[in-house]
């Protein structure tokens, strides 16, 4: 049996007293006689130290061993050290220590009765001495253990020192954590910093791959607005030069080469849109498309494409209907967009559907607040499966019959992708077979600003190319110039007072007026007076019509004509086709640096009764605008010596060219900035890149017309 | 932190040891010791452990290196009043102590070292009992 009695830790040097002082207590306290509390004391006093020095500290555990007399008095010493290698020679006494260092075993072991070593290389050390509890005192029970145990807490208390000492272990042990926590901090911190340098860095390239990202955006964009420029041009030009030949203007062809040319034209017309095509979708991507939002009348947008894809059902067993829009709201939209996205569908219908009919129509959703525009066919129809695919870019879906519908793959991607730019969404319903539908969700919306034009910039409607201003207090008489003019090359602008017509007159030149000369409010004489006296408006001619007999005083104006009312129809469209008439041989510059561009102009403007200069240097332009004083200047947007908007500024600048109307013919995609700053200064602007021939014919004999009307008043 | 006194007694340095030694107690002692050896040009040592009961191996090898040490330094070392016990347990355990002299107390100690210096004994008559 053993009675423990106490437990000590060495790990510190000043436990190596400690315990020597515990076990000479002990000693005392088990009767041991004085010679041997000192024998005891000095044999712990060895074995503790080598416990401390080389096993790196451990534990002395003290005892009272046997059940009879004799009991022995017994420490036992136990450290997870290196071991003692030669213990044995060192106990037989063979071992000289030249520092007689570990002469303690040995000395140990005569002080002590009882003396065991257990020691291995790596096993660490237990060392047991013993010695004989002296009889005298009788057994030792655990009772008399435990108050021993008592007195011995008893006397630690009442040594200061020994307080300290328990208390300084603590705070040691506290101080070990403490550093060890510091450690892992420091190495946390470490690690920390690594990762944020880490990250640092990492931002770092992030900054830079943004920078190269935007400048190869940038890049990007330069090559989109140069490759529209030159990739169109030339496109155009054999565009337009075939219409010609086809036209027939330079005489006959062939029949074989009609047939030729025809080809050439197509093949130029479809690369011409693949083009153009292309660079819709880069520019959607790169987001440079810019809405034009303006209010949309869907029966104007309807009649427009009717018009547009008529002469492409010729030869075709297809019917193109579209049904006519009921109460439906006026669309606030880009009309461009959207009729670009519908002229996509109807053209996709025409492709794939050989006989039936094409239906477009438009009704108002459920919510009312998008209208929902179809355009259903009996073509071929799209599977299931690829339904959802062909609204991807470079789709061509392999059913597709192959040489008739070749394509780059992109109509139904810009489609899709403009249909989101204005808000709303596509879709397809189809069946193989059976058909498609085509859908696109088009958010009514309300214009932003209230202020919406009274006519549209740049609206040049040809096929009533002739306004007319009508500034009449009378609201019967507005309804029955309106009859007159219907369904004629006239279109009529209301105005109902004074005011309203001035606000005409800055923004259109109209071909004629028609004033009553009795406005009650306002004095009708004297804004006769300021629009005979203002440069800008004093050609316009002004047909007065009153029931007032003012004849005389209205012609000594400079009046156009006086006529009392009511005009008769006749009267006054045999008035208006005089005025339209009234053409002189007009001189006009052509300022193109394009050879090609120049002849296709003169081409078109051959068969009117026009003198033709024309130039490709800038400043030539300059010379021969004072010198010959041309009606007017085309001219496209040069790049020769002298950059074509310098053209342009110094004409405007010059007292001698100012009054000469200007109008840009150009291939350069205009953004709405440059085209602003344009407007300001020129009649018309007119695009190289308009998809036909015939259009654009017309597109310059109606600005000619609407400039030279501005000339004719003069 | 505890300090052994080292006291200085005309030629001699005097050192009583009252406290519990422990080993970096010792080797603060021998430190100091030699160095005041070499300071005050001391003639001897006297040790006095009579109030020390455990003297072990390292102890015992800690007063002979001082023995040896302030031999060197051209003093003498004596320890005196070592106890029965401690006697004992010197023994037993093995220790030779072969360059310490010992005295069985402070007084005797104090006469040996004056006879050890020779010429200086009672060379300026300040003898003075330690204790």
């Amino acid at each position: 049996m053993k009675l423990p009695i106490i437990n000590i830790q060495i790990r510190y040097e000043q436990d190596i007293v400690y315990v020597r002082q515990r076990a000479r207590l002990i000693a005392e306290m088990l009767g041991f006689s004085r010679t041997d509390q000192i024998r005891i004391s000095t044999a712990v006093s060895e074995i503790a130290r080598n416990t401390y020095q080389y096993g790196g500290g451990g534990r002395a555990e003290f005892v009272v061993q046997g059940d009879n007399l004799p009991q022995i008095f017994a420490i036992f010493f136990r450290d997870q050290g290196p071991g003692i290698a030669d213990a044995e020679k060192i106990l037989q006494g063979n071992f000289s220590s030249r520092t007689g260092l570990k002469c303690g075993l040995v000395g140990a072991r005569q002080l002590m009765d009882y003396f065991h070593l257990e020691t291995g290389s790596g096993k660490g050390t237990s060392v047991f001495l013993g010695k004989t509890i002296p009889f005298d005192k009788g057994l030792i029970t655990s009772r008399l253990i435990l108050q021993l145990i008592d007195a011995l807490e008893q006397s630690a208390k009442q040594e200061p020192l020994e307080e300290i000492r328990l208390q300084n272990q603590e705070l040691m042990q506290a101080l070990t954590e403490l550093r060890k926590k510091q450690e892992d901090l420091a190495r946390i911190n470490t690690e920390l910093e690594d990762t944020n340098r880490g990250v640092v860095a990492l931002y770092h390239e992030l900054d830079e791959k943004a920078a190269q990202l935007t400048q190869a955006n940038n890049l990007r964009a330069s090559f989109l607005s140069h490759m529209s420029h030159e990739f169109r041009t030339p496109l155009n030009s054999i565009v337009t030069l075939s219409a010609i030949l086809l036209n027939k203007m330079d005489g006959d062809l062939t029949l074989e080469q009609e047939k030729q040319v025809n080809f050439i034209h197509k093949a130029a017309d479809e690369l011409s849109g693949m083009v153009s095509d292309l660079l819709d979708l880069a520019k959607i991507d790169a987001g440079k498309l810019t809405l034009e939002r303006k209010e949309v009348s869907i029966v104007n947008l309807f009649s427009s494409l009717r018009g547009m894809f008529k002469p492409m059902l010729d030869g075709k067993t297809l019917g193109l209907f579209f049904a006519e829009p009921e109460g439906l709201p006026l669309l606030y939209t880009d009309e461009g967009k959207l009729a670009q996205i519908l002229r996509n569908f109807i053209s996709n219908a025409l492709k794939f559907t050989e006989a039936g009919e094409i239906r477009v129509s438009a009704r108002l959703s459920k919510s009312k607040r998008s209208v929902i525009f179809a355009v259903a066919d009996t073509g071929i129809g799209i599977a299931e499966e690829d339904q959802s695919r062909i609204f991807d870019p470079y789709t061509q879906l392999d059913n597709a019959p192959k040489t008739a519908f070749r394509g780059t793959g992109l109509g139904l991607s810009i489609c899709k992708k403009l249909g989101n730019l204005l808000g709303g969404t596509v879709s397809v319903k189809s069946s193989l077979g059976k058909g498609s539908t085509f859908y696109a969700f088009i958010p009514v919306r309300s214009p932003d600003s209230a202020r919406t034009p009274l006519v549209p910039a740049e609206n040049l409607n040809f096929t009533r190319p002739y306004p007319v201003l009508v500034i009449d207090p009378d609201q019967a008489t507005h309804a029955l110039y309106n009859e007159y003019l219907g369904h004629t090359d006239y279109y009529m602008m209301s105005a109902r007072s004074i005011k309203a017509g001035r606000e005409f007159l800055m923004q259109i030149k109209p071909l004629a007026i028609i004033l009553d000369v009795l406005f009650p409010e306002e004095d009708s004489w004297s804004f006769l007076l300021e629009l005979k006296t203002d440069p800008a408006t004093r050609h316009i001619p002004v047909i007065i019509a009153s029931m007032l007999p003012e004849q005389n005083r209205a012609l000594s104006l400079d009046m156009e004509d006086y006529c009392s009312k009511p005009l008769s129809r006749q009267w006054l469209l045999n008035k208006l086709r005089t005025l339209r008439q009234r053409v002189p041989v007009k001189t006009i510059l052509i300022v193109d640096d394009q050879e090609v561009d120049r002849y296709i102009l003169k081409g078109l403007l051959a068969d009117e009764k026009y003198r033709i200069l024309e130039t490709a240097s800038g400043l030539e332009a300059l010379q021969l605008a004072e010198a010959r004083q041309p009606d007017v200047i085309f001219m496209d947007l040069i790049r020769s010596e002298i950059c074509g908007l310098e053209v342009l500024h110094k004409l405007k600048e010059n007292a001698a060219t100012r009054h000469i109307p200007v109008i840009i013919n150009t291939s350069k995609i205009l953004d709405p900035a440059e085209r602003q700053a344009l407007n300001a200064k020129v009649v018309a602007i007119l695009s190289k890149n308009t998809d036909s021939g015939a259009i654009l014919i017309k597109n310059i004999q109606a600005t000619l017309e609407k400039a030279m009307q501005a000339l004719d008043k003069r | 932190m505890d300090t052994i006194p080292i006291l200085q007694l005309d030629d001699f340095l005097l050192i009583s040891i009252q406290v519990e030694m422990h080993d970096r107690l010792a080797l603060q002692l021998q430190d100091e010791l030699t160095e005041r050896v070499v300071k005050t040009k001391a003639k001897g040592v006297l040790i006095d452990i009579s109030s020390v009961e455990t003297v072990d191996s390292f102890m015992g090898r800690m007063l002979g290196n001082i023995a040896l040490m302030t031999q060197l330094l051209g003093a003498e070392t004596v320890v005196a009043g070592i106890r029965p016990a401690v006697a004992i347990t010197i023994v037993e355990l093995g220790l030779s102590l072969p360059n310490v002299r010992t005295a069985l107390n402070v007084n005797s100690g104090m006469a040996m070292l004056r006879q050890l210096a020779g010429t200086s004994v009672g060379g300026n008559g300040h003898e003075r009992q330690p204790e």
